[in-house]
């Protein structure tokens, strides 16, 4: 995907985005990160279509995203919201089904697909022996699994996720994102999320897009990008970076 | 099976409040008097009873049906349990419409569904803009809504009084009362009242998606605002129709709905039709119950709901608090 001088407001007077350009690898993961503020889940509800830019564009596959039609794009793209309202009395496998919404018409329906991306999507997310249980009787880390499954029942190439480990304690959030890692390793699946964590970002992203008020102020591989002197300019924090033997480089907050 | 056995005691209990109803009254027959006149059609008392209780009966029911119905479409559409088509004003709207034009322009009477379905459009438009912002938070529609409600019953009422002074005949086609209703009007109803259920029905999987945020069911490639104004129209059809041929009458989508959910779950394919069903049973009861209670004088079904929908509206806010 390409994101290219992409201007965009709420208001009309202030811009969350004032010309961004970034780029999307396919088959990677790409961890947007920046302060609060900065237009990290503006940005991604561009990139999912969800808002229109005043200028600049999103492409995918050479094509604006706004001249795919609904279902069409999203075959191609699928995206977790951080904060989901659960419906009233619904099993995980009717939630995950909605995901299959994109590849049913009004006339047109393939069971058969549709029971087998639901099934993928429950065993990709470990979520096979809770099928029949009702949503909103789930823990947090397995509600958020839900909602993954239900995204990956769209069979898309393209998953976004804004901050996918906001509410969850420290183990759903390692489990979610070692989820998202397998999703990418195994299946190839094109990752794009928002992260605040920043040594997350550093373990789990192939590729960064760093954010500073609207604007892209760098992307690159994490080493590259996230460093003593980046975390000084854009979060005003001194840091220094460790190794550790089993993840690799380590950030460690001094003071600001 | 809680499911079964809801509609099949729905279903007996309607046949049973039928029969009921169509043996009661001014006229009295005794339940084998009736079985044997049912089908003798000779029979002159029967002859009465087909004339005068058979409309009024079936015209209760459909209205029951169509105005449960438009309640469950509204509060999918509106995400909010509270909203029910005489409350937020859209039945004050049909009537108002309807009563206005038809007083003008008599000759009109033929459109009374059409003209019914525009007034309630405009009240569903006006509730919907106005609290759009809010995000349809459930407080604020009922809010704007008892509002509009208020502006277009007033409207009425001021019209009526006017045309009282200048002794302008007012067009009787909304009252609020089911009596003197006659083949003509159960014509309209079924008609216009099955076109809507049936439309309904088809959209119980979109009601189902509507639940769903916005913003994910627009992930999931569904055309949120298309759905939402079809699904609105139809409400609106069906309330429009119900308000033409048996007045305003408010509460039964709440009430209905409210308890349909409790009964057989949340799912609209069986939520929709389980609401018609149980729609009809209460006003047909209400309505029946208000001709028998203090006979020969009439107490109106509309009356008797606002009696037991008001406190019930306060019940359900509280609980919408917590």
């Amino acid at each position: 995907m390409q994101i290219e001088q992409v201007v965009f407001s709420h208001d009309g007077k202030n811009n969350q985005l004032s010309g961004v350009s970034a780029s999307i690898p396919k088959g990677k993961i790409t961890t947007i990160i920046g302060p609060n503020g900065c237009g990290k889940s503006t940005l991604l509800s561009l990139i999912s279509r969800n808002n229109k830019p005043i200028t600049g564009s999103v492409q995918l596959e050479q094509k604006d995203v706004l001249d795919y039609k609904p279902k069409q794009f999203a075959k191609k793209l699928a995206i977790v919201y951080q904060q989901n309202d659960i419906p009233p009395q619904i099993t995980v496998e009717q939630l995950v089904g909605y995901g299959r919404l994109p590849h049913q018409s009004f006339l047109k329906r393939d069971e058969e697909a549709d029971r087998e991306a639901v099934e993928w999507a429950l065993t990709c997310t470990n979520l096979l022996a809770k099928r029949n249980s009702d949503v909103s009787a789930l823990s947090g880390g397995e509600r958020q699994r839900v909602w993954i499954a239900m995204a990956l029942a769209q069979r898309s190439e393209i998953l976004c996720l804004d901050e996918p480990t906001t509410y969850l304690d420290i183990y759903y959030q390692i489990e979610l994102l070692e989820l998202v890692k397998q999703l990418n390793e195994t299946y190839g699946l094109t990752i794009v999320m928002v992260l605040h964590d920043i040594n997350q970002a550093l373990q789990y992203s192939d590729e960064i897009i760093l954010m500073k008020a609207t604007k892209v102020v760098a992307q690159g591989a994490p080493d590259d990008v996230i460093t003593e002197q980046m975390m000084k300019d854009v979060y005003d924090v001194r840091v220094l970076f460790t190794e550790q033997p089993s993840i690799g480089r380590y950030m460690v907050p001094l003071s600001i | 099976m809680r499911k079964i056995a809801s509609f099949v005691i729905v279903i007996v209990a309607l046949f049973a409040v039928t029969v009921y109803a169509a043996m009661t009254g001014s006229v009295k027959m005794n339940t084998i008097d009736f079985i044997t006149a049912f089908f003798n059609f000779e029979d002159e008392t029967m002859a009465v009873i087909r004339d005068l209780r058979f409309p009024r009966i079936i015209v209760a029911m459909f209205a029951g049906a169509a105005l449960s119905v438009a309640g469950v479409l509204l509060q999918s559409i509106m995400r909010n349990p509270l909203a029910d088509a005489g409350v937020i004003g859209i039945s004050a709207g049909s009537a108002f419409v309807t009563t206005f034009v038809l007083t003008m322009m008599p000759a009109l009477f033929m459109y009374a569904p059409l003209l019914a379905f525009l007034g309630g459009a405009v009240a569903c438009f006006l509730v919907f803009s106005l609290s759009f912002k809010s995000g349809l938070n459930p407080l604020k529609i009922i809010l704007v809504g008892i509002a509009i409600s208020a502006m277009f019953t007033g409207l009425r009422e001021a019209f009526v009084t006017l045309c009282g002074y200048m002794g302008v005949m007012v067009d009787g086609t909304v009252s609020s009362n089911l009596s003197m209703r006659t083949w003509s009007d159960v014509q309209i109803i079924t008609l216009y009242g099955m076109i809507g259920l049936i439309l309904a029905v088809t959209l119980s999987k979109w009601c189902n998606l509507l639940v769903l945020q916005d913003k994910t069911a627009k992930s999931l490639g569904f055309n949120v605002t298309r759905a939402r104004v079809i699904v609105a129209a139809v409400a609106v059809l069906l309330a429009g129709i119900a308000t033409a041929t048996a007045g305003v009458i408010s509460f039964v989508g709440l009430l209905i709905p409210h308890i349909a959910r409790r009964l057989v779950g949340h799912n609209h394919k069986v939520l929709i039709p389980f609401s018609a069903l149980a729609g009809a049973l209460l006003i047909l009861t209400a309505d029946t119950l208000g001709r028998t209670l203090l006979a020969p004088q009439e107490i109106p079904a509309s009356t008797i709901m606002a009696i037991i929908g008001g406190p019930f509206l306060i019940f359900l806010l509280r609980r919408e608090k917590n």
